[in-house]
């Protein structure tokens, strides 16, 4: 039964779920805001790194280079259209 | 057709290596459909015209209970593509069956959510904000019941088929799909929830 | 009869009912004509159900010719009411109509499909591989791309066309201002196009990336393939915010949300921001893969390698990046401060760079070339010029500051009509007499072909420098006249010429396939324009294989080392060839697509929801289904190579 449930991914289960208690605290104590974002960016972003790697074997094939390109090219694009599209509609209007 | 068997069943053959690739590019491309709808949400937040804001309608108890079991749906999904390495075909059946059963709590939950929107005046059409917020979960939401469709055919054929190479691979996206549609929802328990409720 | 009104035509005229009457005669003449030459069988075993890169390819060249007429004659229509002050050929909602139609069927349903074109006949074959990596997805990329063509493509005789101009801006766009289904057409087409192309883009990176030949690295893929590449890298993260954007737009118009609206808190800015998160990478989309095509033909016609192999990478690579930070170019005068306006102006600047550097590669490649002016060679060279002088006003344009004075006049009409027609449709019209002999055997006739050049290159100045002058006199775009007093009628009156003579290129092109086919001469080789890659070596017309045997490669001119240093890229024995099967259902969920689309224009739930569940059938079929494809045997692929040899 135990060769079922790999370390690696029952380690990976419990650390998502004290990053899911960390980021509850910005609900549960009366932290500011810039605080609050930040707890929330690092650990939102811990956990999509975790399920990438740990569950989704990101890095296993030769197709790694690729993949993790993909990835990030896509994360760039995204954070730069949201920042650009903030910048352009709110912040600078 | 050629195989591989230095490698585990769902990579051993060219066509399997193929789909496996050219799955992570349609992810990077939902990548930037989410990113829109976050695009969208962080724009038109503010913009309730008088009607509810986040900080008055969300929830903390089934916001928690639908990432919970989101969570976990993510780490049994994970299980199986490990049992399934193993050969382990019962196994890997009972952790999709599984997956599945939660992602359908999930959705159940979130139906939940939604009508308690709508009860108390936070429809698709009341104000740009609820709009949005309707529709960046309702993708989501729609992107896990076609989810649970996919997987229900993937767990038939793997049950009648047994474990080939082409089975093998479609539990394999799949699992990549799951875990996908995990993070984003981490995404928006932080950065709508969480924020909202800040 | 209540039902049936709403398909009726809101504004309609006699040119109107004369289309419909042309429309329905020439559906009966091809039905009928099909019938009685008992082409039934033919059509669908050869075509409707083929997965084949070439055929697909071919099929997409097709609807390309088809839409550029289409949008041809939008185009003659609009220059001939513009030709004089106070015409009355066609009112302002005609106007509205027709400028907003030729824009979308040009961009979308002409220049897209003209460069899948390019990259389904190509690709495969200047990469050395059998077929693309999905090719059923293929088929189905295609099928949805042309049924969201013929969608939009009703709209004109059944509910009306869209009127809100081909960014569909919002609030005109809205249902206040836009009360016909005009607009759920646009949002709906386009979305089942847009669909086919973000497939389109996953499948060629995935074969790109997994099925060159055996030492074809990287850095070694023709500069076409690597274009395309690039291409649909943009296309993988451009079209899903096309996708979002138009979701976005049909639930304001059919469900009531809140996105664009005036009130309620919605945002009508927001749809001009995103759509030109999408739009302006979609420039590029169109514009690398018409630079490859050119970077080949170049150092093809030039007897020499492309110069700064690695330079034409790195820039290209650099524009995929910048090509999304630059959107807000677009909307300069929208009211955001001046922080953002300088930032867009400093990428859109910065973004002429790289393509500068491509141009002083062809520069430079045609140095100490021993040119040979063929057509495609002739619309190369002419696109040189032309086309930098497009770039030249696209710097002076992204100067936000003085971007109020050009801001929506013809100038800009004129800049973006220079950079697309020498740009794109140049490349593709070079690009479509390079490959011709490669896909049906014969050339096209030289002469005819030199002379189309020289037409489209005055009537396109002719037609598009005096809207410089105009635009900076203040005429603006989509005003459907103008009055005597203006002065614009003797330059607009030039533009109409220009446009004519344009006309009769386009005209020419099809004499030019009927004369060629013909008269030309079958005898030719498998490499007639003494060409460098790949594609050229195999036959001519390219067995269904491709290659009998798979190529290896150890140079970026492979072929080229292959004729001139005596390289050997075709090592070993015939072996039996995996190919996939043909299937129907890419076709038939295509078909079951487009009567999910009409319906949802017309908010017809019922047909709606019966089509949504039969698009889902069709994809369960598919996940259950079991195919694993069949096998040409040695014997066949011995057969086929002897026969194409000796002849």
């Amino acid at each position: 039964m135990s060769e079922l449930f790999p370390l690696k991914q029952v380690m990976g289960f419990v650390f998502s779920l004290i990053l899911t208690a960390v980021a509850l605290s910005v609900y549960f104590f009366n932290l500011s805001f810039s605080t609050g974002m930040i707890i929330l960016l690092v650990t939102a972003f811990l956990q999509a790194g975790l399920q990438l790697v740990v569950f989704m074997h990101a890095g296993e094939t030769e197709d790694k280079g690729a993949i993790y390109t993909n990835v990030y090219y896509g994360l760039i694009i995204a954070l730069m259209t949201i920042f650009g599209t903030l910048l352009v509609l709110v912040w600078d209007m | 057709m050629k195989m591989d068997h230095s490698l585990p069943l769902e990579y051993s053959t060219e066509e399997n290596k193929l789909k496996i690739l050219g799955f992570w590019i349609f992810l990077g491309a939902e990548i930037m459909l989410f990113a829109t709808l976050f695009a969208t949400y962080f724009t038109l937040v503010g913009r309730t015209a008088g009607g509810p804001t986040g900080a008055g309608i969300f929830e903390i108890t089934p916001v928690l209970i639908e990432t919970l079991l989101l969570l976990t749906s993510s780490f049994t999904v994970g299980l199986g593509i490990h049992a399934m390495r193993l050969g382990r075909k019962k196994a890997m059946i009972g952790f999709f069956i599984t997956t599945l059963l939660l992602g359908l709590a999930f959705i159940g939950v979130e139906i939940y959510e939604f009508v308690h929107y709508v009860h108390v005046g936070a429809g698709l059409q009341t104000s740009a904000f609820t709009s949005i917020l309707l529709t960046t979960l309702g993708t989501h939401g729609i992107h896990v019941t076609i989810g649970l469709f996919w997987g229900l055919f993937i767990v038939l054929q793997v049950w009648k088929r047994g474990l080939t190479p082409q089975t093998a691979n479609k539990s394999f996206i799949f699992s990549l799909y799951w875990h996908f549609l995990d993070i984003i929802w981490i995404f928006i328990f932080s950065f709508i929830y969480l924020k909202g409720m800040m | 009869m209540d039902f049936f009104e709403r398909f009726a035509v809101p504004h309609p005229s006699f040119a109107i009912y004369a289309s419909m009457v042309a429309i329905g005669l020439t559906v009966v003449a091809v039905l009928a004509g099909l019938t009685y030459f008992k082409k039934w069988g033919y059509l669908w075993r050869e075509w409707l159900t083929t997965v084949d890169h070439k055929r697909i390819g071919i099929m997409y060249l097709i609807s390309a010719l088809l839409m550029l007429f289409r949008g041809g004659v939008d185009a003659i229509m609009m220059r001939a009411q513009l030709s004089a002050p106070d015409l009355k050929l066609l009112d302002a909602q005609h106007y509205n109509e027709i400028f907003t139609t030729h824009g979308i069927v040009m961009i979308l349903f002409m220049a897209m499909p003209f460069i899948m074109f390019f990259m389904n006949f190509v690709i495969p074959l200047q990469i050395g591989a059998r077929d693309v990596a999905f090719p059923r997805l293929n088929a189905l990329s295609f099928w949805l791309f042309f049924m969201g063509a013929m969608l939009f493509n009703i709209s004109f005789i059944i509910g009306g066309s869209p009127d809100a101009g081909w960014t569909s801006y919002f609030p005109l766009a809205g249902n206040e201002f836009s009360t016909s289904v005009g607009t759920n057409y646009y949002m709906i087409a386009i979305q089942i196009a847009g669909i086919g192309t973000l497939m389109t883009g996953i499948n060629f990176i995935t074969t790109i990336l997994k099925m060159r030949a055996p030492g074809m690295t990287l850095l070694k893929m023709p500069m076409f393939t690597w274009s395309a590449f690039i291409a649909n890298v943009i296309i993988v993260f451009a079209f899903p915010v096309l996708a979002v954007l138009l979701a976005m737009g049909t639930l304001d118009r059919q469900f009531g949300t809140n996105f664009f609206t005036m009130d309620n808190g919605g945002m009508d800015m927001l749809w001009a921001n995103i759509f030109w998160v999408w739009g302006h990478p979609e420039v590029y989309i169109l514009i690398l893969p018409a630079f490859g095509l050119y970077s080949e033909i170049i150092s093809t016609f030039a007897r020499r390698n492309l110069y700064g192999y690695k330079s034409m990478v790195g820039s290209m690579v650099l524009i995929s990046l910048l090509s999304f930070l630059v959107w807000a170019h677009h909307f300069f005068t929208m009211g955001q401060g001046a922080l953002t306006n300088s930032i867009f102006s400093i990428t859109t600047m910065a973004i002429a760079v790289p393509t500068g550097v491509k141009i002083f590669n062809w520069l430079l490649t045609l140095r100490k070339g021993k040119i040979v002016i063929t057509t495609p060679m002739l619309y190369s060279l002419l696109f040189i010029p032309l086309f930098t002088l497009g770039g030249v006003t696209g710097v002076m344009l992204a100067m936000s500051a003085a971007d109020y004075q050009y801001h929506n006049t013809m100038f800009l009409v004129a800049h973006f009509h220079n950079v697309i027609i020498p740009g794109v449709v140049f490349a593709m019209l070079a690009g479509l007499t390079y490959y011709w002999p490669k896909m049906f055997g014969f050339m096209l006739n030289e002469r005819i072909g030199k002379w189309t050049a020289w037409l489209l290159s005055i009537g396109f100045i002719l037609s598009f420098m005096p809207m410089y002058i105009t635009g900076l006199d203040g005429q603006a775009r989509r005003m459907f006249t103008y009055s005597e007093s203006t002065g614009f009628g003797p330059l607009n009156m030039v533009s109409f010429i220009g446009a004519g003579i344009m006309a009769i290129g386009f005209v020419l092109i099809v004499y030019n396939i009927y004369y060629s086919t013909r008269y030309a001469s079958r005898n030719i080789s498998n490499d007639p324009w003494d060409a460098r890659t790949l594609e050229w070596a195999t036959h001519t017309p390219v067995p269904e294989y491709n290659f009998a045997i798979t190529p290896q490669v150890n140079s970026i001119e492979a072929f080229w080392d292959m004729k001139k240093k005596g390289h050997v890229i075709f090592k070993g024995e015939y072996e039996k060839i995996h190919m996939p099967n043909n299937s129907g259902i890419p076709f038939i969920m295509s078909c079951i697509f487009f009567v999910w689309g009409f319906s949802f224009v017309f908010s017809l739930w019922i047909p709606v929801i019966v089509t949504t569940i039969g698009i889902f059938v069709c994809m369960a079929l598919r996940s259950f289904e079991n195919d694993h494809g069949r096998y040409i045997s040695v014997e066949e692929i011995e057969e086929t190579e002897t026969r194409l040899r000796g002849a």
